[in-house]
């Protein structure tokens, strides 16, 4: 048998150009085989070629057991050959590393440097707590190594021993000082542990104050431009802590920066000095103003130069650190920004546009969304003229970089960054709370325009899943550009009183359905999430419709059919709104009673046409409504003259209430629950028992009968007779369905029933508001709750939504104006009301990040986790360790290092569930496409704050 | 810290990975090509930065200020045919970076004298050694040409580049390499 080399291996591969797959596949049975022989000779060279393909995705972690066979190897290149093999191919649930230990421990005492290399450069990669505490000991006596490369290699694999063990830090720690201190040593030893105390040292700056002093010494005399920058970033995070440092360091860093010719250098003590802090002190203000000065003159001249784009980048970066706390002093740079804003490069231009966001003010608002607003605008009638070409192709795009030397409008625009410039625009405008935003039809006018604007497609270039992203779905865990943009009509006709009108004249005419190949981008439906909550507005505020009738039609339009569920419900609920407002205003006419039915009859058969819609919510508004028009359409065939009750009183009362105020999205999640409220018990235990007692023919009967009878005579009289007829079997027939046992839903009658039964479930509770009172027939009892007969069921004081307590001044004020005391406002600046919410506004931040935990908490990728250090105590006392806790605290800690490992075993543990389903070789791995799990929980979030909605327009 | 170093091609063929935390060989890949497509979307004037891609942005949290340890920075650098990534936290100095990878390049030249994808595709082990004498678990322990050079020479004696040589000789590959140049 004659085995391939590595060097055959590619030389094959690249003789079987398309037919890869089958070849890979070809040699990895060979591999297989190869690796399970004797000879160690043919066992490396197949590992090596494994090692080889595995970067190009197929799996060898079943060959980790002959890993370790070649990292046992006496030859040193086939040693070297399995540690590569160690580090390519390990991962946390590789198990054979236990069996290592001993040769690991082995080969780290070796007398051979190059031997006793290989583990250290190794360890860091496969290094686990239990193996870390067994090789502490061998790899601490490195330390002391004759030669400096295995000194260093020791620092920094002890390092990564710490991030798994902590404890290892206490006795590493004196040690490294050592080496730190001895001036003697080799600079590339000092070097390597100067980065990794870099490392350590934002975690736990405290232990390295009392080594300032020879950092110092380090920065100003060693000469090498690495090791100062690390330095320089070492000190950014001690400065805080030490303010004499600050003042210790101002004069060399100064000096730098005059005298440097290193750019990186330059900008890292610029950088130091602005993390560091160094420019936020009260004392020595002159001082301290030269070195702001001087900073920003320097940055500034990394902008302008424009030779270099990194250093445009990394001064930019750098601005928006400082923006936050120095904002006055960036603005001064506006001009330069702003010119950034029309850079080539996308980097540059989305760190300009964040700076940008940093830095308006109410002045320079208009101007900055007026620059942005225009870009897009040029980007997108470039657009046009390829017929609606989606993207350039790339190799059109690059000429158009290199012909154009700096011409705005050969802006390279791709899709995303698109909509992050419209983002961007809604953040700077609708940050705290409108603040910044002077004239709000200006606003209501650029919204409009957005929407026009918008990218084409916003399904992110790399690979996010198009159809699983939903409407509401989130691109990064953000919603669309186009819902957003809705919303925040939504938000301002709901806030600002001064421009509903206008607010709500947008949202009509971007209704209209003759409008809309006008307003909203062609040749794709992207612009169709803006119109949910657009249609909400029309329908909330439909008395400041130009036209109900034209809205109307809009809505019930065919076209509004094939809207997404979560814009139709929206829809449905304005249908009705709209309705009335339409019925108001024909009221005069001569022919409004034909022209009613002929409305009235347009609107059930739409609604008719969506009563078996797939989505559940949908459907039950559709249903809903469709009853309550039914009869009202029935009303107007029997009245012989004016408006009949239901439809001129009943139905608008329906829906005209309080004033809605915004909530605050938290503030749903601290309505208490009711005590005597048990969600999770069982209505009635025996669910089966039940059923065999229920005879077919009743049930089909009872069904029979709802269904018609539901037609002939209203609800209120109606509702009494089958709930005498309905027995305790029938009503556990209703959680059945809940528990997909029973009925299907896309049977009307059941959904129809089911409404009866829930109506009448939920008559006398609190939380849900009945849209007809049998005993009153004629409002809900929400409204009526004052006039309500004291022996009604109904406790208003139960309700705990009454009894919010509304601390904010704010909101109290939001509050009086919408309760009537009508002040008017005449002032420029227009009022705008905030979210209302009760409870202090610091534990709704909490719950709220607590909640944000759960995706937030999820570490990124390739992270390391060096947070255990920050839970030891006192590497710098080392001798004593326990003394600053106690010793629960000691226990407490290593409790919770516990949780942690556990917690994080069992993340891996889910994280690999996907791969099981492969076999073990053989197979190119799949590259995934985006993450599903984010999604969901962003949905599950927007669901929530769509049933408040719900809630609040059903009131 | 240095979280993962990555070579590739400019039709995104893997030359080099090499992550400083252990990560699934699946998400590896997806990681590379989201990246790939940052790249290759960028002209030769663009500046050395790049945006997070999807994987890695989803976890960053949103308080860019003050070190973490999560990878907030990516920085690569394209020469002739290979384009060379790190991922790295924000206690990183971005320009130091870049230096970072002039000099693993210029190592790399020195090894093969005169490097070429191809040089650096057989002598795919050689590459990791130069790179492991450079960093060590994310952290940089050398960043002069020389020490680095003369450490992967002591490994290796003449073997690497004895095949190097081998590989260039054989003349099966140079004709295939795309022309110098032609990616940027």
């Amino acid at each position: 048998m004659f085995e391939k080399s590595l060097y055959d291996l590619i030389k094959g591969l690249r003789n079987h150009k398309g037919g890869e797959d089958e070849y890979v596949q070809a040699c990895l049975r060979e591999c297989k085989a190869e690796i399970k022989l004797q000879d160690i000779d043919k066992k490396a060279t197949a590992l090596l070629k494994l090692i080889y393909l595995e970067m190009f995705g197929f799996d060898m972690s079943w060959a980790s057991f002959h890993v370790l066979e070649v990292m046992s190897s006496p030859k040193y290149l086939q040693k070297r050959v399995g540690y590569l093999g160690a580090v390519q191919s390990f991962r946390p649930d590789t198990e054979v590393l236990m069996l290592a230990t001993n040769m690991l421990k082995k080969d780290i005492v070796s007398p051979n440097i190059l031997t006793l290399s290989l583990p250290l450069a190794t360890l860091p990669h496969i290094i686990t707590p239990s193996l870390a505490m067994s090789l502490l000991p061998d790899i601490l006596s490195r330390l002391s190594h004759s030669s400096a490369v295995v000194r260093k290699k020791s620092i920094v694999c002890l390092y990564r021993l710490a991030l798994v063990y902590p404890d290892a830090l206490k006795l590493a720690w004196p040690k490294i000082q050592d080496h730190l201190m001895d001036e003697q040593e080799d600079s590339s030893v000092t070097t390597a542990a100067i980065n990794v105390i870099c490392e350590l040292g934002w975690r736990r700056p405290h232990d390295f104050l009392p080594m300032a002093p020879r950092f110092f010494e380090l920065l100003v005399d060693s000469g090498n431009n690495w090791m100062a920058i690390k330095i320089i970033k070492l000190f950014a995070t001690l400065t805080p802590l030490e303010p004499r440092l600050t003042r210790k360091l101002l004069r060399p860093l100064t000096n730098i920066i005059q005298t440097t010719t290193a750019m990186s250098l330059l900008y890292e003590c610029i950088n130091g000095i602005i993390q560091g802090g160094i420019l936020d002190g009260e004392d020595n203000v002159q001082e301290r103003d030269e070195v702001a000065a001087l900073c920003i003159g320097k940055l500034r001249g990394m902008i302008v130069m424009d030779s270099d784009p990194n250093l445009k980048y990394v001064a930019l970066l750098a601005l928006n650190r400082i923006v936050t706390t120095h904002s006055m002093l960036v603005s001064m740079q506006q001009d330069v920004i702003m010119d950034c804003l029309d850079d080539l490069d996308v980097s540059i231009r989305l760190q300009a546009l964040e700076l940008a966001a940093g830095m308006v003010t109410s002045d320079t608002l208009q101007a900055v969304v007026n620059r942005l607003f225009s870009q897009l605008q040029l980007a997108s009638s470039q657009d046009s003229p390829d017929s609606g070409a989606v993207s350039i192709p790339d190799d059109e795009e690059s000429e158009n970089w290199k012909g154009s030397s700096g011409v705005v409008d050969a802006l390279n625009m791709p899709n995303n960054y698109r909509s992050e410039v419209i983002h961007r625009i809604l953040d700077i405008c609708s940050q705290n709370n409108y603040s910044d935003v002077v004239d709000f039809e200006w606003y209501v006018g650029i919204l409009v325009q957005l929407i026009r604007l918008l990218p084409p497609s916003e399904v992110h270039d790399y690979g996010h899943d198009p159809s699983s992203g939903g409407p509401e779905g989130s691109t990064g865990g953000r919603a669309t550009v186009a819902s957003r943009i809705g919303s925040e009509i939504r938000s301002i006709a709901v806030r600002v009183k001064g421009v509903r009108l206008e607010a709500t004249r947008a949202a009509e005419s971007l209704l209209l359905v003759d409008n809309r190949s006008m307003l909203f981008p062609a040749s794709s439906n992207v612009g169709d999430d803006v119109l949910g909550p657009i249609a909400w507005v029309a329908g909330e505020y439909a008395d400041h419709l130009q036209s109900p009738s034209r809205t109307l039609q809009s809505l019930i339009d065919s076209s509004t059919l094939s809207l997404p569920p979560n814009t139709l419900q929206l829809f449905l609920q304005a249908i009705p709104k709209v309705l009335i407002q339409v019925n108001q205003s024909c009221e005069m006419k001569e022919a409004w009673k034909s022209e009613l039915s002929l409305l009235l009859a347009r609107v059930l058969d739409f609604l008719d046409a969506l009563a078996a819609h797939p989505d559940l919510d949908v459907q039950e508004r559709a249903i809903e409504f469709l009853e309550v028009l039914r009869l009202g359409a029935e009303s107007l065939q029997s009245e012989t003259e004016g408006v009949p009750f239901l439809l001129a009183s009943v139905i608008p009362n329906l829906f005209a209430g309080l004033e809605l105020n915004p909530v605050a999205a938290s503030a749903q999640k601290r309505v208490m629950f009711p005590p005597d409220l048990h969600l999770d018990e069982a209505f009635n235990d025996d669910l089966p028992g039940l059923f065999q007692g229920l005879g077919e023919t009743t049930q089909h009967h009872v069904i029979q009968q709802f269904y018609h009878v539901a037609d002939i005579s209203p609800p209120s009289h109606k509702l009494p007779q089958p709930h005498e007829q309905l027995t305790a079997a029938e009503i556990q027939l209703d959680a059945s369905y809940q528990n997909s046992l029973g009925l299907t839903a896309d049977y009307p009658g059941t959904v129809d029933k089911r409404k009866v039964y829930r109506k009448e479930r939920y008559r006398d509770d609190p939380f849900y508001i009945a849209p007809l009172d049998p005993s009153s027939g004629m409002s809900t009892p929400h409204h009526d709750a004052p006039h309500a007969s004291s022996g009604d069921a109904l406790d208003i004081d139960s309700i705990p939504i009454v009894d919010l307590k509304l601390d904010d001044d704010s909101i109290r004020r939001g509050r009086r104006d919408t309760l009537g005391s009508r002040r008017v406002h005449t002032a420029a600046k227009m009022e705008v009301a905030a979210d209302e919410t009760f409870g202090s506004e610091e534990s709704v931040a909490l719950s709220h990040s607590a909640k944000a935990g759960g995706p937030g908490l999820k570490r990124s990728l390739l992270q390391v986790d060096s947070s255990g250090l920050g839970h030891l105590a006192g590497a710098n006392d080392g001798q004593s360790p326990g003394l600053t806790g106690g010793e629960e605290d000691t226990e407490m800690r290593k409790a919770m290092q516990n949780v942690e490992q556990m917690r994080l075993r069992m993340q891996r543990a889910s994280e690999r569930i996907e791969l099981e389903g492969t076999p073990a070789e053989g197979t190119l791995v799949k590259k995934k496409k985006g993450k599903k799990g984010k999604k969901g929980q962003a949905t599950d979030q927007s669901g929530d704050t769509k049933r408040k909605k719900k809630k609040h327009t059903s009131e | 810290m240095i979280n993962a170093v990555l070579v590739f091609n400019n039709n995104g063929q893997p030359r080099l990975t090499k992550f400083y935390t252990q990560l699934d060989t699946q998400t590896q890949q997806s990681l590379i090509a989201q990246i790939y497509q940052l790249v290759a979307q960028r002209p030769a004037s663009a500046c050395n930065f790049l945006p997070l891609p999807p994987l890695l942005s989803q976890g960053a949290s949103s308080g860019a200020s003050g070190p973490s340890d999560a990878p907030t920075q990516i920085t690569y650098r394209t020469y002739a045919t290979l384009s060379f990534i790190m991922i790295s936290t924000s206690m990183e100095s971005p320009l130091a970076l870049i230096d970072l990878i002039q000099v693993f390049v210029e190592s790399l030249d020195r090894m093969f004298e005169n490097v070429c994808e191809l040089d650096l595709i057989f002598g795919y082990e050689t590459m990791h050694a130069v790179l492991s004498e450079m960093i060590v678990g994310g952290v940089v322990v050398e960043t002069n040409t020389e020490r680095i050079v003369a450490g992967v020479r002591n490994q290796e004696g003449s073997a690497g580049k004895r095949k190097a040589v081998q590989a260039a000789s054989s003349g099966l590959g140079r004709g295939a390499l795309p022309s110098l140049g032609a990616w940027r």
